[in-house]
């Protein structure tokens, strides 16, 4: 009885976190009305830093709340919502010296999306999210100054091709449920098989892979990453992208857990698709940037083989992948945007002697290279790990295995931006700015922590899948 | 008191794992923040106390002490991965071996006395690395060092080696990756189709009968290419002799000395693991042959003295292949001591190459000569490492190459004896450089600098141990029980 009513009263508690997501998002229209740039920052992080806070107590008390069929709170969520606001403060603090004031509003609005996704319990809702975080996404990279506008155009059009693909397939699965709620949709949906609701899967995964980058949907992702300022670009690659699998997860192991064996099929074939076309392509280039938007392409396809592998390992693979790449991205472009806003440093030979010129930028990136490449004991490696196994235990060992090859083609494009830091070099010293270092040397942190003790994050990511499945 | 002492050792023996574990792990923190100068300092301490750990382990072994010192921590349980560390004679005999070679480098490897900070960081990470391979009997813990260990020499050549190291380094690391992508897949494969789930060799051996046999040769495929590639055997040999020549002396002495026999030892699991393996046992000794005479071949043609060492080492580890292909006891235990013996000899052989550059400003065998007047310590010790390679006896690799072709008579009959002319052959070509050029008269390649009393300290260390465990063969056998 007690306990009963210990469990009502954190289920209540966890609405606190719409409250929450609510008030940075108020506090964001109204910081068009401050001056002090250093009052919004401190806001802004303050309240993601409860919003990570309470979402991590309420994780660890296994809360499990539904707000109207609109809103499901629950492990799953909560990781995710924990996840994103540490992320989102990595990126204010990351943004604080370069970003106009305007930009607060502005990532205060995608940050309300970025934390409703995975919150949201049903097609509406996701929808709506997803909305606001890719147009508001859109408009920071374009603002400041003209030169980005390209970049915001490309992202701003494939969004709105994807979110009508969405609403597309949202009309193909409606009647079905006309609430749309998640979890109604998919009592009804599993009943009546049929060629319509297939259709619906796959626009599904076409827009929400235009999100999460996968090929072929993947065109924009170079070109922004690149355009964008590289601060943006570490946000659209840590952030943005996730909230596409989110999403993609939410989509597919809801609404169409009874048509797992027709979205594991594709997934798989997308999946070895991207991270081929990631990874060759990756080869080639001469620019960090769009090497390190390639290189996210290929770790976009190592996320789909758990989702293919469609079983609860799988599922906690992709959840760790996701936290681990996360990570390791906003780290490498932490000390990206600072050598290209600074330094102009653009391509792999400005890279030369980097461990000379400034001791932590090379061996912090190198560590980065490392974990991307999945070398243990780095969180990359486990994430990695997670993945391959959870392909053999779904019986595809051919994609374990090319996902293996894949992950040493890999190595060559890492490998050539390690060898060239590692070079000697007479040029300049360089200085490292205190909020890159931070942020720079949290996301190392965590990469060799949880890499020394991984047992943490895959309980979490374990939960976190079997609340889904 | 005497029950006191007694108990003492049984501790101490108890805890040699973690020992030398803890040590370099330690030492890896301390170098990082300590002092370039005093950076030296840890490394030696770090490197000597695990050599002193083996060196109390072999006199407790000989002693006739069990060998069952293991211990098991819960790593990773959701997924059943626990933290297995043990020591059986094959693994001890390795771990020795690293232990010497690691400590020789640490105090004596740096003969350019640059970069001691790195220098001695990498030699602590990738003792920490060999430590933990040798003595792991989990596959998943054997991973991990496997791949500190590649990474630590991929930062001794990208970091510490010669002007034009960007293409060797690029090279070891695309093949060693290589190799650590399909051993990876290999041990998940074991982890799925064994019907235990474990990482764990020793359930892995009680069980992999059961594995169906189609996926029991996609397994040895690739765990076997896995570990050719990093022994280094033909046709997957191209990445050592540039490491070699790119590599600081320091990294070649490891490389050599003990990163080739991570592969060696990884076969002798393999082959222990697996009950297919016996069917491919002349396939694999007829390509240890072949990777013989191959090597020996491209060896003659070579003038740098680093790239002729490289090569003895593939026509080494050729021969060491060779041994574990043959499946008795003589050949195991043969290619173990083949092991111990070249992981001495090639450290060794390195460090003078690495000392003749030094004096001399040149690897080069056609302008060196005679450079036994001006470099003689080095001279005669190059000379007794390539009298050990021919297998002089009271040497160590007398008593190897002695169990290797005893077990090779009785498994292939007189044709086993055929990789004994590709060893003929590296002895005959070496005698002619050091003939020509180490030891001629007349014309004499001037000095240019000179090597200190803790490189000459460190070929006696060598060559003390390379004839200790020849002339006193019982010691280590005695820790075979055989």
């Amino acid at each position: 009885m007690g306990n009963t009513m210990a469990i009502n009263t954190i289920n209540n508690i966890s609405y606190i976190l719409l409250i929450l997501v609510a008030m940075i998002f108020a506090f964001s229209v109204s910081f068009s009305l401050i001056r002090n740039k250093r009052a919004k920052f401190l806001q802004l992080a303050v309240l993601l830093a409860l919003l990570a806070a309470a979402s991590g107590w309420l994780f660890l008390a296994n809360a499990n709340a539904v707000l109207l069929n609109l809103f499901h709170i629950y492990s799953f969520s909560l990781l995710f919502t924990c996840l994103f606001s540490i992320l989102f403060i990595l990126i204010l603090v990351l943004s604080y010296d370069s970003e106009a004031d305007y930009f607060y509003t502005i990532i205060g609005i995608i940050a309300t999306g970025a934390m409703i996704v995975p919150m949201a319990g049903s097609l509406i809702t996701l929808f709506l999210a997803l909305e606001i975080t890719s147009v508001a996404t859109s408009f920071a990279i374009m603002t400041k100054n003209k030169v980005h506008l390209e970049a915001a155009m490309k992202m701003f059009i494939l969004s709105a091709v994807s979110i009508s693909i969405f609403s597309f397939a949202m009309v193909l699965v409606f009647p079905y449920s006309p609430q749309l709620a998640l979890a109604g949709l998919a009592s009804n949906s599993a009943v009546a098989g049929n060629y319509l609701i297939e259709l619906g899967i796959a626009l599904f995964i076409a827009a929400l892979g235009f999100e999460a980058a996968a090929f072929p949907f993947n065109l924009w992702i170079p070109d922004v990453y690149q355009g964008a300022r590289a601060n943006l670009t570490a946000m659209v690659s840590g952030i943005n992208k996730k909230i596409g699998f989110v999403a993609m997860m939410l989509v597919l192991f809801i609404v169409f857990a009874q048509y797992a064996w027709f979205f594991s099929g594709i997934i798989a074939m997308l999946s070895l698709a991207t991270m081929f076309f990631g990874n060759l392509v990756a080869m080639a280039q001469q620019n960090v940037k769009r090497m390190l938007a390639y290189s996210s392409i290929s770790q976009a396809g190592y996320i789909m083989i758990g989702i293919a592998a469609a079983s609860g390992l799988g599922l906690e693979a992709s959840i760790f992948q996701i936290i681990a790449h996360a990570f390791m991205i906003i780290g490498a472009f932490a000390f990206v945007f600072w050598l290209e806003s600074q330094y102009g440093m653009n391509t792999i030979s400005d890279y030369d002697g980097l461990t000379q010129r400034n001791m932590f930028a090379g061996i912090g990136l190198s560590i980065i290279m490392l974990s991307l490449i999945g070398i243990p004991p780095l969180l990359g490696f486990y994430g990695k790990f997670l993945l391959f196994s959870s392909a053999l235990g779904a019986k595809m060992a051919a994609l374990a295995f090319l996902g293996i090859i894949n992950s040493f083609i890999s190595v060559y494009y890492y490998g050539r931006l390690m060898v060239a830091m590692h070079r000697k070099t007479n040029k300049k010293h360089i200085l490292i700015s205190r909020n890159t270092a931070i942020v720079a040397g949290v996301c190392i942190f965590v990469i060799v922590g949880i890499g020394l003790y991984p047992e943490f994050l895959m309980q979490a990511a374990s939960i976190a899948a079997r609340a889904l499945l | 008191m005497i029950a006191g002492a007694y108990a003492l050792v049984q501790e101490i023996a108890k805890e040699s794992i973690a020992i030398s574990l803890a040590a370099p792990a330690i030492a890896l923190l301390l170098i990082a923040v300590v002092k370039e100068k005093f950076s030296r300092a840890v490394g030696v301490a770090s490197t000597g106390i695990v050599l002193a750990v083996s060196l109390f382990l072999l006199a407790y072994l000989y002693a006739g002490h069990s060998i069952a010192i293991s211990t098991s921590i819960p790593f990773i349980s959701s997924l059943n991965i626990n933290f297995e560390m043990g020591i059986n004679p094959i693994s001890f005999a390795l771990f020795m071996m690293s232990s010497i070679v690691l400590f020789a480098t640490s105090f004596a490897g740096n003969v350019h006395r640059t970069r001691q900070k790195a220098t001695q960081f990498l030699i602590v990470l990738f003792q920490l690395a060999s430590a933990g391979l040798f003595l792991s009997l989990n596959l998943f813990i054997f991973f991990i060092f496997w791949d500190i260990g590649v990474i630590a020499m991929f930062f001794f050549i990208n970091s510490l080696g010669s002007e034009s190291r960007k293409s060797a380094a690029m090279k070891f690391l695309i093949y060693e990756i290589l190799a650590s992508s399909m051993l990876l897949f290999g041990i998940l494969m074991i982890y799925f189709y064994t019907p235990v789930h474990s990482f764990s060799i020793s359930k892995i051996i009680a069980n992999s009968g059961l594995i169906p046999i189609g996926e029991q040769a996609v397994i040895f495929a690739s765990l076997f290419i896995a570990f050719i590639i990093n022994m280094p055997v033909f046709p997957f040999h191209l990445w050592l002799p540039d490491a070699h020549t790119e590599a600081p002396t320091q990294g070649s002495m490891l490389l050599s000395g003990i990163l080739t026999k991570f592969g060696g030892f990884g076969v002798i699991l393999l082959f222990e693991m697996l009950p297919i393996s016996r069917m491919f046992g002349n396939y694999i000794a007829a390509l240890a042959v072949v990777s013989a005479f191959y090597s020996v071949l491209v060896l003659m043609r070579q003038d740098d003295i680093k790239r002729i060492i490289a090569y003895s080492t593939i026509t080494e580890m050729a021969i060491v292949l060779f041994g574990i292909s043959e499946f008795s006891n003589f050949g195991l235990y043969g290619s173990v001591y083949a092991m111990l013996s070249h992981g001495l000899l090639i450290a060794m052989l390195f460090l003078g190459a690495g000392s003749i550059e030094v004096i001399f400003n040149t690897r080069n065998i056609h302008i060196l000569k005679g450079i036994v007047k001006n470099a003689g310590l080095v001279a005669y010790s190059m000379l007794a490492g390539i009298f050990i390679m021919l297998g002089i006896p009271l040497s160590s690799a007398f008593i190897a190459d002695l169990l290797i072709f005893i077990g090779a008579v009785s498994a292939f009959g007189l044709a086993g004896l055929a990789p004994l002319l590709a060893l003929l052959l590296v002895g005959a070509f070496l005698y002619l450089v050091i003939s020509r050029s180490f030891m001629s008269t007349g014309k004499y390649t001037r000095a240019v600098g000179s090597i200190g009393a803790d490189q000459r300290l460190a070929f006696c260390v060598l060559l003390f141990f390379i004839f200790l465990f020849g002339a006193f063969p019982f010691i280590m056998l005695g820790v075979f029980k055989i």
